[in-house]
């Protein structure tokens, strides 16, 4: 039985389907990515499963309870750690007295050994913290009372590149104590580096679940490469040299094969240029789930504008009933992309 | 004290207080000017009988020479019927619908704590201004009464503050349901005054025309401080209808906030 089962998950907001028949499963002890770009559902999906958005049609379990259940929630949740994209806090207390609140519902049996580990001001009001102060009391509030699962959504999105790394760490740490974590992100460079396994949704979907190493595999390295004389297509001849084009003297692809076979044919020329980085996302889908190459633009477009949509839509559920405008509403929808807009510049800066 | 409900009192202490101080230093002044408006001989019945029956009836102008009426006037048909009821539906308003605005209440809710205890020990914190403005204004009202050399009945002055905690409580419910209806404090909030305030108007203007049965929609038919302070009758009945209606209030509230998507 896994820690946290989705079975047939479906949410729509009036019309807008934001997942549709979503089933997967987080075993015991492993840190599960859910990727996916802005808008697919990754946030729903997270709602849906810790009660705070009852499913349309399917369920979720925490530890065996359904989550409909209201008692048997209450129940999962004292051994479930949250932590939402861009956390909200009360601004008019200390981050102590906001952890001491905490600490009364739920425990603090890990309290002061966290507080080791990520050191926001606690003695100050948190109006005044940074993002990544919030980031930090986010984090000693998620883990404090030794949940066995942990939910983060987009939980690198606040932190700058060092903090970055040190949540890495403290992620593989948790992993060897045993605690089972569940991380969003619509990066996949950030994913691969402390997920074992991997579900991608997209549109709603689930498209993939595989382990992390076969899921790089089939999604190869974006190679750029200047030679002298440059390289035309098909000069390489090398298996696995995938959507080859030229841009002036640089030849772009992908390329999936085997390194040292592209290594020894690079090395027979003479290179001016070379960098091999991680796919985006994108183009991970584009080749390994079946979407048609010329649809590529209006498909990162759709992506985008449907980001937009889906928050929007939420909002309006919200509004419907007091009929409130939908764009100027709910400033969290808001500020819950602009993070995500900031980790996937930094994770595409990472990986050039 | 519940966990919830002391973490939201503790922040509900320092406005509390302010408003607390702000309310009893009011009614020092007004009563500190109540000599000079008995001396002065101008002949305020006959002013309070030309004001229009809306008014008369809303902050139920009557005796306005003696201290009771005086009191009931200025200080309690006014502050404590419409301003603290205004309050009241504001701070009601703003329970929870902020925090599930800002996503706030996403992190309170993910611990294992069930969405009717969330709001009810949410709405039992508004019992901090209820209580503190109860307990205290009344001493800052009979002191100063004693100190311009006039006398109030002791008993009166705690019925009219005993009689008061239903009334702002059902103003309080009525803006914990607009909260759970609306998940944004600001139209919550205002909604919440602008309730409470329409229905004053409708106890109002309805008072004394064939519609005067409309006014039984609102709470404030139900506690009258003039009738408490001027003539020492205490409305129980209203303030068990109005504890009533509060209390359906709240569980209407849990009732939509349990089944709403956060």
């Amino acid at each position: 039985m896994g820690v946290l089962s989705v079975r047939g998950l479906t949410k729509h907001y009036g019309d807008t389907v934001a997942v549709e028949d979503l089933s997967f499963e987080v075993e015991r002890g492993e840190v599960f990515g859910f990727l996916g770009p802005n808008g697919a559902g990754k946030t729903t999906t997270i709602r849906a499963v810790l009660g705070f958005h009852a499913p349309t049609e399917g369920t979720a379990e925490l530890f065996g309870r359904d989550v409909r259940d209201e008692s048997a929630l209450l129940e999962a949740k004292r051994n479930v750690g949250y932590l939402p994209s861009s956390p909200a806090f009360d601004g008019d207390v200390t981050g102590r007295r906001y952890l001491d609140f905490h600490a009364d519902l739920k425990g603090d049996s890990r309290r002061a050994e966290l507080l080791d580990l990520f050191t926001p001001p606690l003695d100050r009001k948190i109006r005044e913290y940074s993002t990544g102060n919030k980031q930090m009391l986010g984090l000693v509030q998620t883990f404090m009372h030794d949940p066995d699962l942990v939910v983060m959504d987009e939980p690198t999105s606040g932190l700058d590149p060092l903090k970055q790394e040190q949540f890495n760490q403290f992620v593989r740490d948790e992993r060897a104590r045993g605690t089972t974590l569940f991380l969003s992100s619509h990066v996949l460079a950030e994913v691969r580096r402390i997920c074992d396994r991997v579900g991608i949704i997209r549109r709603g979907h689930l498209v993939a679940l595989e382990d992390v190493e076969s899921l790089l595999e089939r999604g190869g390295k974006r190679v750029r490469v200047q030679t002298d004389p440059p390289l035309d297509p098909g000069d390489l001849g090398v298996a696995g040299v995938v959507d080859f084009e030229r841009l002036g003297p640089e030849a772009r692809f992908t390329f999936t094969g085997d390194y040292d076979a592209l290594l020894d044919a690079l090395a027979a020329r003479t290179v001016l240029d070379l960098e091999i980085e991680e796919p985006p996302l994108e183009d991970v889908f584009m080749h390994y789930y079946g979407a048609a190459p010329d649809a590529r633009e209006d498909d990162t477009e759709a992506d985008e504008s449907r980001d937009d949509t889906e928050t929007r839509n939420d909002a309006e559920t919200h509004d419907d009933a007091e009929g409130r405008d939908g764009a100027e509403t709910r400033n969290d929808a808001e500020t819950r992309d602009d993070p995500g807009a900031d980790a996937g510049t930094r994770g595409d800066a990472d990986g050039a | 004290m519940p966990d919830v409900t002391r973490y939201e009192a503790g922040r509900r202490v320092r406005g509390t207080l302010a408003l607390t101080l702000g309310l009893g230093v009011f009614g020092l002044m007004m009563i500190a000017i109540f000599p000079s408006i008995s001396a002065s001989g101008v002949d305020f019945e006959a002013y309070a009988e030309s004001l229009p029956p809306a008014i008369q009836a809303g902050f139920n102008v009557s005796s306005i020479t003696t201290i009771e009426g005086f009191l009931a006037v200025e200080l309690y048909q006014f502050l404590w019927l419409l301003l603290l009821g205004l309050y009241l539906a504001y701070a009601g308003g703003g329970t929870v619908a902020g925090d599930v605005e800002s996503g706030r209440a996403e992190l309170l809710l993910a611990a294992p704590i069930s969405r009717a205890r969330f709001l009810l020990e949410k709405f039992l914190s508004l019992f901090v201004p209820v209580v503190v403005l109860n307990l205290v204004v009344p001493l800052f009202v009979y002191g100063g009464v004693i100190a311009v050399g006039e006398s109030l009945s002791a008993v009166d002055l705690v019925a009219v503050h005993v009689l008061s905690v239903p009334y702002l409580l059902v103003c309080g419910s009525l803006g914990l349901v607009l909260s759970t209806l609306v998940f944004r404090s600001d139209v919550a909030q205002r909604g919440g005054i602008a309730l409470v305030f329409a229905l004053f108007l409708l106890d109002s203007i309805t008072a004394d025309t064939d519609y005067e049965w409309l006014g039984t929609l609102s709470p404030t038919r139900y506690y009258d401080p003039t009738e408490v302070l001027v003539e020492s009758t205490y409305d129980v009945a209203g303030a068990t209808v109005l504890l009533v209606a509060a209390i359906l209030l709240v569980y209407a509230s849990v009732a939509v906030f349990r089944r709403r998507d956060l």
